[in-house]
């Protein structure tokens, strides 16, 4: 795995809400410095595993270290030297950015400037505007601003770019990578398969409670997908037993509206589809040939597309 | 834990949050502005001004324009003649509180009996209209009319009165209504105080603000005592300006000491803010808790004595009343800042209050949920 000490390990953790097991059995270890990802669906346990970490929630049973604390145990002293950003939450809607900045320093031992957050943030302009009046990313970067106020060793975030647009989630993952260059560990949760593959040093990807793969972006799709993909838009009468028939596919999986085809010789399976396609009249097929994807690779474990 | 760290700041935050809503800076300060003004000018207006009576004199002697002049010299009264039919008519519509009338034979009857009354001849009857819909003034009405028959039967019969009466007032009993509500709406801006305090907790904790906080070291003690902090001071402004405007508009004064008032003051802000946060630990939104607070604040409102004593309400819901720790606060600052009769003995109300306050904590400190 890592050689660096570990600053997260988890091990056999575990915790239902009545019948359901929103945490079923997980082992990790995040390293110092690592950018960690957490990946899955709605549901899949990311957030419970999270909360779990930061000491916001308790576990049933399992061991827990984040920085050689047992949160379950001595949150107060954990709180002191981690960063949280919760997905979602919200922050009094009636305070101004500079004024919630040094409200959450004074809760600690030894707050950034508030100065500093607010330009390392770009957050300049709106620093005496109130947080209500902030646009989906201004907002998100205050809140990760918020989870930095204590100079953290550790910084959580929960879906850090959920709901934004992509040039402000292109901005926040350029503040993200920033604090990977610092030295931070980070360990975020997200649902965006590409948000992993550029931020992430390693991902374990989850559903229904379980970690079903773990590995560096690169060691969890080459352990699947030796392959290639071909999309092409999804026309009813190519038919899955038609498309495995063809020469060299391995497997065949749909996206929302793309089907995809798993080759180990793209050339080959190309000029196959083809001829199949002219034998079955079907034209504009808007082929497309890419290296398989975390996305694939959650496809491939679940049946499912991690986007709904 | 157990750290103050962040207190100070965190109250600082609160306020100015609180001051930048200005919907509720309407219903903590303006509301309870509105209703001091308001009942204090539709109920002191009935007090101590004067009665326009209606006066029929259907004899035109010259006893009868004597007796006019009785009346006139009361300084409550202002005389309007006219004829019975036109006195009775104004007093429907309600520009005549009363009337009175002088049957023709008045002058007939005294001269015949030589200027003295005895016991063997029947009185002559004057006849005053009152509203009994109206009890409180009518019966002053009758007081004031009496008093000046008497006089005047004294002054006819030459005897000096045998028994004489001399008025004197205690500050307890018969306080005026302005200094009942001012007591009694102070009391009850301190429960919307406490019980709204529900809303912007059940806010915080729907949209994870209260979450979020846990995740820093700042303790849950430190979040609650800031939250009190701030809604006492608020008490503390909402009392100034209460007890300014019923000073200022109405002449209410404090008779009782201010630092007990305080205390009363501080004990029931703690207490229905404790109610409050009862409250925010069963609405699980926003929505609910603002349902909530009101399903609870409309019987305290009505039925603790706020705006007419409890001995006014039918029986049957008294032991109502007996139950809201409304009344005990109402009645307490009645005691302390007016003078106003016990509803309790003061040391009662303080109990009952702080015994809500302990019942109301504890279900609280057992229900209320951070996340």
């Amino acid at each position: 795995m890592t050689a660096a000490p570990a600053v997260i390990s988890v091990a056999d953790l575990h915790k239902a809400y009545g019948e359901v097991h929103a945490v079923n059995g997980v082992s990790f270890q995040v390293g110092k410095g690592e950018v960690f990802g957490l990946l899955g669906p709605n549901g899949a346990g990311k957030t419970t595993t999270v909360e779990i970490l930061e000491g916001l929630n308790t576990s049933d049973s399992g061991q827990v270290r984040v920085l050689g604390i047992d949160p379950g145990r001595d949150p107060g002293q954990l709180k002191e030297r981690i960063g949280v950003q919760l997905q979602t939450a919200a922050l009094y809607p009636n305070l101004t950015v500079a004024e919630l900045i040094a409200l959450f320093g004074s809760f600690y031992a030894r707050p950034r400037p508030t100065a500093d957050l607010i330009k390392q943030f770009d957050l300049e302009e709106r620093q005496h505007g109130l947080s209500k009046e902030l646009s989906g990313g201004q907002r998100q970067r205050l809140s990760v601003a918020l989870a930095m106020v204590n100079d953290p060793e550790l910084i959580f975030l929960d879906e850090p770019t959920t709901g934004l647009d992509p040039q402000a989630r292109r901005s926040l993952w350029d503040q993200i990578d920033g604090l990977r260059r610092e030295g931070r560990t980070v360990v975020m949760t997200t649902h965006y398969m590409e948000e992993a593959e550029q931020l992430c040093d390693r991902v374990a990807i989850m559903d229904h409670g379980h970690i079903l793969e773990m590995g560096t972006v690169n060691e969890v799709v080459t352990s699947h997908f030796k392959e290639r993909t071909i999309g092409f838009a999804t026309r009813p009468e190519v038919t899955d037993e038609r498309l495995r028939g063809l020469h060299a596919v391995t497997s065949v999986a749909h996206d929302v509206d793309e089907t995809l085809v798993y080759t180990t010789d793209v050339p080959a399976t190309i000029s196959d589809l083809l001829r199949l396609a002219d034998e079955l009249g079907v034209t504009g097929l808007d082929l497309s040939v890419r290296r398989p994807t975390l996305e694939d690779v959650f496809l491939a474990l679940t049946g499912r597309a991690l986007r709904d | 834990m157990g750290t103050l760290r962040g207190l100070g700041p965190l109250t600082v935050a609160n306020i100015k949050s609180y001051y930048r809503d200005r919907s509720a800076l309407f219903w903590t300060l303006a509301f309870p502005v509105i209703f001091v003004v308001l009942f204090g000018s539709i109920f002191s207006s009935s007090g101590p001004s004067t009665f326009n009576i209606g006066w029929v004199d259907q004899d035109n002697s010259a006893a009868s324009a004597q007796l006019r002049q009785g009346f006139a010299s009361v300084n409550l009264i202002v005389l309007k003649d006219g004829t019975l039919d036109d006195a009775l008519s104004q007093m429907r519509n309600g520009s005549l509180d009363a009337v009175i009338v002088v049957p023709a034979g008045l002058g007939a009857a005294l001269s015949a009996d030589g200027g003295t009354t005895t016991a063997a001849a029947a009185p002559f009857q004057l006849t005053v209209y009152t509203d009994p819909s109206r009890s409180t003034q009518s019966s002053t009405i009758e007081q004031v009319v009496a008093q000046v028959v008497n006089g005047i039967n004294q002054s006819l019969s030459g005897k000096p009165p045998a028994l004489a009466i001399a008025t004197q007032t205690v500050q307890t009993e018969n306080i005026s209504s302005a200094a009942y509500f001012v007591p009694s709406i102070l009391a009850m801006a301190l429960m919307q105080l406490g019980i709204f305090a529900a809303i912007p907790l059940t806010g915080q904790r729907e949209k994870l603000i209260l979450k979020r906080l846990g995740a820093t070291p700042l303790s849950r003690g430190t979040l609650v005592a800031s939250n009190v902090l701030m809604r006492l001071l608020i008490a503390v402004v909402q009392t100034v300006i209460i007890v300014g405007i019923g000073a200022a508009l109405f002449g209410v004064e404090i008779v009782g000491s201010p630092w007990l008032v305080a205390g009363l003051v501080v004990l029931g802000a703690v207490t229905f803010l404790s109610i409050g946060y009862l409250i925010a630990s069963f609405a699980r939104t926003e929505d609910t808790a603002n349902t909530l607070a009101s399903v609870v604040q409309f019987p305290l409102m009505f039925l603790s004595g706020i705006f007419f004593p409890i001995a006014f309400m039918p029986q049957w819901l008294q032991p109502v009343a007996a139950f809201l720790p409304l009344t005990y606060l109402g009645d307490a600052l009645r005691q302390t800042m007016v003078g106003g009769s016990a509803y309790a003995p003061l040391w009662f109300d303080m109990v009952v209050l702080a015994g809500w306050l302990i019942a109301t904590y504890l279900i609280s400190a057992r229900y209320f949920r951070w996340q």
